[in-house]
């Protein structure tokens, strides 16, 4: 075979299908949301928001309570759990390492799911003071077993609604935009 | 690299009125072509960088190769999201993500500072002063600022040890219970030589220890504060005193050497602050005479200064004395006798008559509103013709405050023959540094080595320590209880965090003794000092119950109860042979002036680098205290600064380097204490240690005369800022007479903002601005301190300031104006303007700063990729560049002292002011979760909250009922470099100095 029949016929079609490969590839491992969307992981306690939020209609605001008065909502200590769950379900396996942790002073060590980079200075105060429901963000956490992470939360995002808050916000709201300077956020 | 424009021939050849360095006074070709470098020789010298390792091009590509795969193969899983740890039980208090405030206390020598403490999440970040004080009205001290940085120390003794070892505190206790039963028996004595006492709490338990120990020999001293002024005010007052200038009413003040605005005291600089910030020509202002050896920051605040032997400070407040007598009838105090004193100029003063007779005219009209201050390194009969001066005058601007007893170093020289000769059982060491401060140390140290236990408590192990058995760490005062007497006030400092380590307060371990001597204590010092409060301070016959008053009293971190003590009556006995003393016949040749360095103190803070890297406010001197000399002595000598020199004087010699001061008083060399130790990884030999200078046993130790001053031909790079950032003699700063004053508020200039090509700012809601007051400013750097605090600025080391690579965003430029033997001084804070129309802006090619609709100038640090055009192309010199790695290398605990609410930069990016965004984003959203707008004084930096004198006022232009907007418009206000179009959001207000004799501010 002349080799220049041995190039187009299988080094080019290979050559260009491995880019191909290549380029589809990199692009699928470094889409911006891949490994934030759907992130679920196991947590040292199996908590369900489905319950908590969902069924027994907790207030986000009741463990979360420091998304009005702070910039980060806060995970609730193990004394707020075991406000309720000194009575409650004391026996399901759940609620023994719950009050084991509790009993010994340790943190319960929960696994992350919402991270911003470093130099962003995401603030709470302002969002859920302006009315925006935690939803907005966090997704139908009320209907979340596993709490999982639905949003890339992504600088465009957070632009993308503050150029265009009406839908996140409740009606008659009189904030028209959020700030889009980068010391809002960046500092 | 260094593109240099060259000088046009045209430059303006007139000096320009204000100057910074010597070489810009004389014009030397040096100076014109630095001030066209845009960075200090050595800034873009990258040679000390690690060294280019041997590998071939080959090698990096393969390194490069398999990083790129090993990162790829890391991005295939997800990145470790971290965990979350909440509290298991979660203090009431303590909302994560909002700082709460605890009153406490600092205390400084016979000083206090009631301050408040800003905690995140259980650690303190950041001070500030008590806005609850009457006195200090939220301001504190640079130095109690900077010393949260102690507590995070990484030098600090974490355990209890002995020579062999770390200890449990049991085997102290045990060990230090065997010794002191042992002395008691045997009716030895045993030392303890502690700091100042200003708590009426540890005194009293000292007391309790006198009882239980009689044989206990208790020594307060105070290395920094003097024998002078110990000695003359024991000599007026017959017991020991501090003087509190209350300038509220002061309109003719003198300073006799007395440095009274360098931080230390704040309500002092506010006081005299607030009689210099005049709206309109023609109000009435205080006025400031100096008369000193070296330049003072309160001499570079004057308005009428004379450089003066400080030798001969004593016989000069003895002849004003006199005149006042004489030519005024001031009635002389009973006992005091100036008959032999001649009135008039004393020789060996270089004063003119007409400066003199109009002093003494100006105090007399002044009387009671008058105050004459004398520094604490003058004679003893310096301070007893002061208190003589201050008693005749009726003067009501000062209080006289007893002060517990403290010790001279006479006493110390005591100690020292009785260690060397075993008279003591043993020797307890606490807070106090003798080993080091004292002047003839290795006698003290020879000497100790004869005690048979020797204690040592503190904080960070130092020469002292090194000499002891047994080694026992104390809490820092941020971990611990105290409370201090303050006039009338009582003042509480409470723990803001748990001992970091497995350390004991000070108080504690009396309390320990106590216990082993077989009384019944407390279990612990709170518990003591409670107890106390309800025996003493706690009002009879309150409705309230004490545990509610108590806690209303941590609240506020004061109350007020009692009285104040009452001031000692003056004696005048004795005046006499002091004013035959001051006027002995006076000595030529150099004479040396030793001070408390600005930044060290008495060598205590000299292992905080926030303290050591702040340039001192006069000679911009940073991490070393050069030897001082004036212009005139130096090229007599033929030395030059940086210079090094071998000082010799009473058996020892020192060398260091030498600094030209402009204002220095001819025949005076000045040096700084508190430097050159040699113990702690900052502090160890940085300077020189001047305490060996120090002459004990005389009524004046920092007053030496017979030095030798011998140049060696040698050089040292000196790590001095003043050259730094240069304004290539532009019109900076302004400083006008009364006289100008009125022509400028007349006629105002033009307004120089030249027509822009770019279309204006606009902002629609804020226009956030600031007003520096210069006239208000006195140049302490309580700013600077404050800033680097609150914006985690880095610490770089005297090499890379040599370098021009310090990081201070906001920074004291001092100019001189005038002759160089005394010429006039105007501080001028320097930040980031906040430019409408940024030069740095426009030249950044990946939009990292850039303008935000509220005005503020933005730095974004992940956008940032170090190009410096931003730094090159900015006027005023204020973007600092992070050349080399100084932050990553930060662990615990140094890393704690971060603000969380703000970006640590790594090596690479530039950074500046932020007009401390972070405090103004938090006042917004704060009033916009209250459901109002932001009123002003809501938001303030921490430059402003820090500023002692007020000089700093910030707020929103587009309000124009703030603060800020009335202020701006003042007849003094003006724009640095507004010529040059860039619409900054700071408005200066000139600096107003009050000469006064005819020829303005250099009458000679």
């Amino acid at each position: 075979m002349h080799p220049f029949d041995r190039a187009s016929r299988f080094v080019l079609p290979a050559g260009g299908l491995a880019v191909l490969l290549t380029v589809l590839s990199v692009g699928w491992f470094t889409q911006p949301d891949r490994f934030a969307k759907g992130y679920a992981p196991r947590q040292p306690i199996p908590f369900s928001h489905q319950l908590h939020a969902g069924v027994m209609k907790i207030q986000c605001l009741y463990c979360h309570s420091g998304a009005t008065r702070s910039r980060s909502a806060g995970v609730p200590s193990a004394e707020v759990c075991m406000g309720c769950h000194r009575v409650t379900r004391t026996d399901s396996p759940a609620i023994r390492k719950l009050t084991a942790y509790y009993d010994s002073g340790r943190p319960i060590p929960w696994k992350r799911v919402h991270t911003l980079p470093d130099h962003v200075y995401f603030d709470h105060r302002p969002h859920v003071n302006a009315g925006i429901a935690c939803q907005t963000c966090h997704g139908p956490v009320q209907e979340m077993p596993v709490l999982t992470r639905v949003m890339g939360m992504r600088m465009g995002n957070c632009l993308g609604c503050h150029r265009d808050p009406h839908a996140a916000l409740p009606k008659g709201s009189p904030i028209k935009r959020g700030p889009e300077y980068c010391s809002a956020c960046h500092r | 690299m260094k593109t240099r424009i060259p000088v046009p021939a045209d430059v303006p050849t007139a000096l320009p009125r204000h100057w910074r360095t010597l070489e810009e006074r004389v014009e030397s070709p040096e100076a014109r072509r630095a001030a066209q470098d845009e960075f200090v020789p050595g800034a873009m010298d990258l040679s000390d960088l690690p060294a280019p390792s041997a590998l071939t091009r080959r090698g990096f590509l393969g390194l490069l190769g398999g990083a790129a795969a090993l990162a790829a193969s890391v991005a295939c899983d997800r990145k470790a999201e971290g965990t979350i740890v909440p509290y298991t039980r979660r203090p009431v208090e303590v909302i994560p993500g909002v700082a709460n405030y605890y009153a406490s206390a600092f205390q400084e020598g016979p000083r206090v500072y009631s301050l408040l403490v800003k905690t995140r999440e259980g650690r303190p970040i950041h001070i500030t002063g008590n806005d609850e004080h009457p006195g200090f009205k939220g301001k504190t001290s640079p130095r109690a600022v900077a010393d949260i940085l102690r507590l995070y120390d990484p030098d600090r003794l974490r355990g209890p040890r002995d020579r062999n070892g770390s200890l449990a505190w049991s085997e102290v206790d045990r060990q230090l219970q065997a010794a002191l039963s042992g002395a008691k028996s045997a009716g030895k004595p045993v030392l303890l030589l502690t700091g100042a006492v200003a708590s009426p709490s540890q005194q009293a338990l000292l007391a309790e220890l006198q009882a239980a120990l009689p044989t206990l020999e208790h020594r307060a001293w105070e290395p920094a504060l003097g024998d002078g002024a110990l000695i003359g005010a024991r000599a007026a007052f017959g017991q020991d005193a501090l003087v509190l200038p209350r300038l509220e009413q002061a309109k003719v003040i003198l300073s006799l050497a007395s440095d009274f605005l360098d931080g230390e005291d704040p309500q002092a600089m506010a006081a005299f602050a607030a009689h210099r910030r005049l709206s309109e020509p023609g109000q009435p202002m205080n006025r400031l005479w100096v008369l000193e050896g070296p330049l003072s920051l309160t001499g570079s605040n004057a308005d009428v200064r004379f450089p003066v032997r400080p030798s001969r400070l004593a016989a000069v407040a003895f002849a004003l004395a006199r005149d006042l007598h004489v030519r005024h009838g001031l009635p002389l105090p009973v006992g005091a006798d100036l008959g032999a004193v001649p009135g008039g100029v004393p020789p060996g003063v270089d004063l003119p008559a007409q400066a003199w007779n109009r002093l003494v005219d100006e105090l007399a009209s002044a009387g009671p509103e008058a105050l004459v201050l004398c520094g604490g390194s003058l004679a003893a009969e310096a301070h007893q013709a002061t208190h003589l001066l201050n008693t005749m005058l009726g003067s009501r601007a000062q209080e006289i405050r007893p002060v517990s007893p403290l010790a001279t170093l006479e006493d110390l020289e005591g100690l020292v023959q009785g260690m060397a000769g075993g008279r003591y059982a043993a020797a307890i060491f606490w807070d106090v540094n003798p080993a080091y401060a004292f002047p003839a140390a290795q006698a003290w140290k020879r000497a100790m080595d004869q005690v048979p236990l020797t204690v040592w408590i503190g904080l960070v192990e130092d020469e002292t320590a090194s000499q002891c058995h047994l080694h026992l760490p104390a809490n820092h005062w941020l971990e611990s209880w105290n409370d201090y007497g303050d006039g009338d006030l009582h003042v509480l400092q409470q723990p803001t965090i748990g001992p970091l380590y497995d350390t004991r307060q000070g108080e504690d371990l009396i309390l320990a003794l106590l216990r082993g001597l077989g009384s019944s204590v407390p279990a612990d010092y709170h518990t003591y000092l409670k107890a106390r409060w309800q025996r003493e301070v706690y009002p009879k016959g309150t409705p309230v119950p004490f545990e509610r008053y108590f806690e209303a009293a941590l609240h506020d971190g004061l109350v007020q109860a009692g009285k104040a003590p009452a001031a000692p009556a003056f004696r005048g006995t004795g005046s006499a042979e002091a004013a035959q003393r001051a006027f002995s016949a006076p000595q030529a040749g150099l004479e040396l002036f030793l001070h408390p360095g600005f930044a060290t103190h008495d060598g205590r803070y000299a292992n905080l680098g926030w303290l050591q890297e702040t340039p001192d406010p006069v000679t911009k001197m940073t991490w070393d205290n050069p030897l001082l000399l004036s212009v005139a002595d130096a090229q007599a000598l033929h030395l030059g600064d940086g210079d090094l020199v071998d000082l010799s004087l009473g058996g020892t010699t020192l060398r260091l380097p030498v600094v030209l001061q402009p204002g220095q008083a001819e025949g005076v060399a000045s040096l700084a204490l508190g430097y050159g130790r040699t113990t702690g990884s900052v502090a160890a030999h940085k300077g020189v240690n001047a305490f060996p200078l120090v002459a004990a046993g005389t009524a004046a130790p920092f007053l030496r005369e017979g030095l030798r001053i011998a140049a060696t031909g040698k050089q040292k790079t000196l790590s001095r800022t003043q050259a730094h950032h240069r304004l290539h003699g532009r019109d900076i700063v302004r400083s006008y007479t009364p006289a100008e004053y009125t022509q400028e508020a007349r006629h105002p200039g033009p307004d120089a903002d030249p027509a822009s090509l770019y279309p204006d700012q606009r902002f629609p809601d804020h226009k956030w601005g600031m007003v520096i007051d210069l006239s208000a400013c006195v140049g302490c750097a309580g700013c600077s301190l404050a800033c680097q605090s609150e914006n985690n600025i880095a610490v770089v080391g005297p090499e890379q300031v040599a370098r021009g690579r310090e990081m201070h965003w906001i920074r004291l430029d001092t100019y001189y104006e005038g002759p160089v033997d005394n010429p006039t001084v105007v501080h001028q804070p320097m930040l980031c303007q906040q430019c409408d129309d940024a030069p740095c802006e426009n030249v950044c090619p990946v939009n990292a700063t850039n303008h935000s609709p509220e005005g503020l100038n933005q730095m974004v640090y992940n956008r940032c990729v170090g190009t410096r055009y931003c730094a090159n192309n900015c006027p005023y010199k204020v973007r600092r560049f992070n050349y080399l790695e100084y932050t990553a290398d930060k662990t615990e605990p140094e890393s704690l002292v971060y603000n969380p609410e703000v970006t640590v930069r790594p090596r690479g990016v530039m950074e500046k002011c932020t007009f401390c965004v972070q405090r103004i984003e938090d006042g917004k959203i704060r009033a916009m979760s209250e459901g109002r707008p932001v009123k002003d004084g809501d938001i303030t930096p921490a430059c402003a909250a820090a500023c002692p004198a007020e000089a700093i006022v910030f707020g929103d232009l587009k309000d124009p009922h703030s603060r800020v907007s009335l202020l701006a418009k003042s007849n003094r206000g003006y724009k640095v470099l507004e010529e040059l179009g860039t619409r900054p959001a700071i408005t200066y207000l000139a600096d107003l100095k009050n000469p006064a004799l005819e020829g303005g501010r250099h009458a000679k």
